[in-house]
Formats: C-alpha cells, sequence, structure tokens
C-alpha cells in the first residue's frame, strides 16, 4: 500500500478514504488514516466533504431526478471505467 | 489500566465525535463499548504513543474490561476520565512545536547531503500546530535514516513529552 509501514501520503489517504468512512479498512490500515487526519488538516476537510456528499447523495431518490438528467448520469456510470 | 487520551476542547472525540463526560472534581463516569480495533470500543494510547495522537485537551483515562493492545494504541470496553493533564496547554504546546521545528532543521541541515526541500516545509508546517511538526522531525528522521530513525525520533518526542508532562 505504502512504501513505508508507518504513516501514509495525503494521496494514500484519497485511496483508502472510502473504506475508512465505510468502516471497511482492516485495524491497522484505518490506525494509519486516523494518525495522518490528527496532523494534515487538508486531509480533515477532504473527509468532511466526502462526508457531506454521502449524507447528500443518501437524501436523493429516483424520483427527484429529472429523466433527462437521469438518462445523462447513467450514461456517464456506464462509461466510466477504472484505470 | 491506566492510558491517555487526547479530545478536542469540550472533551468532544476528534474521530468519532462522542462527547466525553468530564471528570468534574473526580472521576468521569464511566462509558462502555464493545471491543473492535478502530471500529468499536474506547480507545487510548500509552506514554510512548503520546506524539501520534496529539490533541488540544489530554485526559488520564482509566481502562478496564477487556483491552486490546494495538501497535500504536489501547482499546478497552470499559473507560472514565480520571483528570485532565492540565501541563499540556496552549504554551506547552508552542513549546514542543518549536523543539520539534528546531529538531527537524537540525535533520534536514545538520547533515550531509543537506535537505533543503525538507528544510524548506518545517516553518510554513508551524500554524498547523505540535501533530504536524512531530510528524515532520520524524519522517526527515526517516529520509536520512529509514524507519529505525522515524521510530527512534517518535521515542524521542514521547520521552521529551513524558517528562515535560510529568507522566
Amino acid at each position: 500500500m505504502t512504501e513505508s509501514l508507518d504513516h501514509i501520503s495525503c494521496q494514500e489517504l484519497v485511496e483508502l478514504v472510502t473504506g475508512y468512512v465505510e468502516g471497511a479498512l482492516p485495524a491497522g490500515e484505518t490506525a494509519l488514516v486516523e494518525q495522518h487526519l490528527n496532523f494534515c488538516e487538508g486531509c480533515v476537510w477532504y473527509l468532511e466533504q466526502m462526508r457531506g456528499t454521502i449524507a447528500a447523495a443518501r437524501r436523493i431518490g429516483v424520483g427527484d431526478i429529472a429523466g433527462e438528467d437521469r438518462a445523462r448520469l447513467l450514461a456517464a456510470f456506464r462509461g466510466w471505467r477504472t484505470p | 489500566m491506566i492510558g491517555y487520551k487526547f479530545l478536542r476542547q469540550g472533551g468532544r472525540s476528534p474521530f468519532t465525535g462522542f462527547d466525553w463526560p468530564l471528570p468534574d472534581g473526580g472521576p468521569g463516569p464511566w462509558h462502555e463499548a464493545r471491543v473492535e480495533p478502530c471500529r468499536s470500543g474506547i480507545h487510548a494510547c500509552r506514554r510512548d504513543d503520546l506524539p501520534l495522537w496529539l490533541g488540544r485537551a489530554l485526559y488520564e483515562v482509566e481502562l478496564d474490561g477487556e483491552i486490546v493492545e494495538e501497535p500504536t494504541k489501547l482499546v478497552a470496553s470499559r473507560a472514565r476520565l480520571l483528570h485532565r493533564i492540565d501541563a499540556w496547554d496552549d504554551r506547552l504546546r508552542d513549546e514542543y512545536t518549536r523543539v520539534c521545528a528546531d529538531r527537524a532543521h537540525d535533520l534536514a541541515v545538520g547533515g550531509r547531503p543537506p535537505l533543503t526541500d525538507w528544510d524548506a516545509v518545517i516553518e510554513p508546517s508551524i500554524p498547523e500546530g505540535p501533530a504536524l511538526l512531530g510528524f515532520v522531525a520524524a519522517r526527515i528522521a526517516e529520509a536520512r535514516g529509514g524507519r529505525t530513525a522515524y521510530h527512534r525520533e517518535r521515542s524521542r518526542q514521547a520521552r521529551w513529552l513524558a517528562d515535560r508532562l510529568s507522566l
């Protein structure tokens, strides 16, 4: 995961943040994320934005999205590929 | 078992947002949680872990019940705050930050070759506080001497804190 087993970089935190928010990381990786958050204000803000986005998305139902927008979103999701 | 716990001003946990009942003339009430490291349970640290978890307010905490010892922390099923460690105040935070900054400069430019890129990040990091400066100093040590040097620097920081906090 990282060149050091004792700390992670901001980029590595971004890679782990989804698992952290979902409580899906192993204990050791969670500890590394939290140690990083303890000194990195920028990543604290990133995490807060991630949590805010998730909370906002949970409030949106299928019926809340207009048909044209829904079609565009689905097309974007279907066209998305991981590198 | 006695451990230590950093909280925000007012007693809020920095990661879970839990508002700890604070001691008021005596130990605070017991709090209980199922132990599952990093997901559930009451998390605290040992003296040697202090530099990793520096926060605004430091409390001595009594741990009881099931206690799991992780490499950088303790997790217990039952705990209560005993008292705030008043020596960890703004003055000492600032002093520790400066000590770490000076040490980081020594590590960065006191050896060969000078690590000028690292040296440049030290002073701008000071407003971010003691946790970052401790990390920066340990990372510069690591750049010089690898993981062993990183841990040695963290131990040095823990000794400084324990000494100044009389732990």
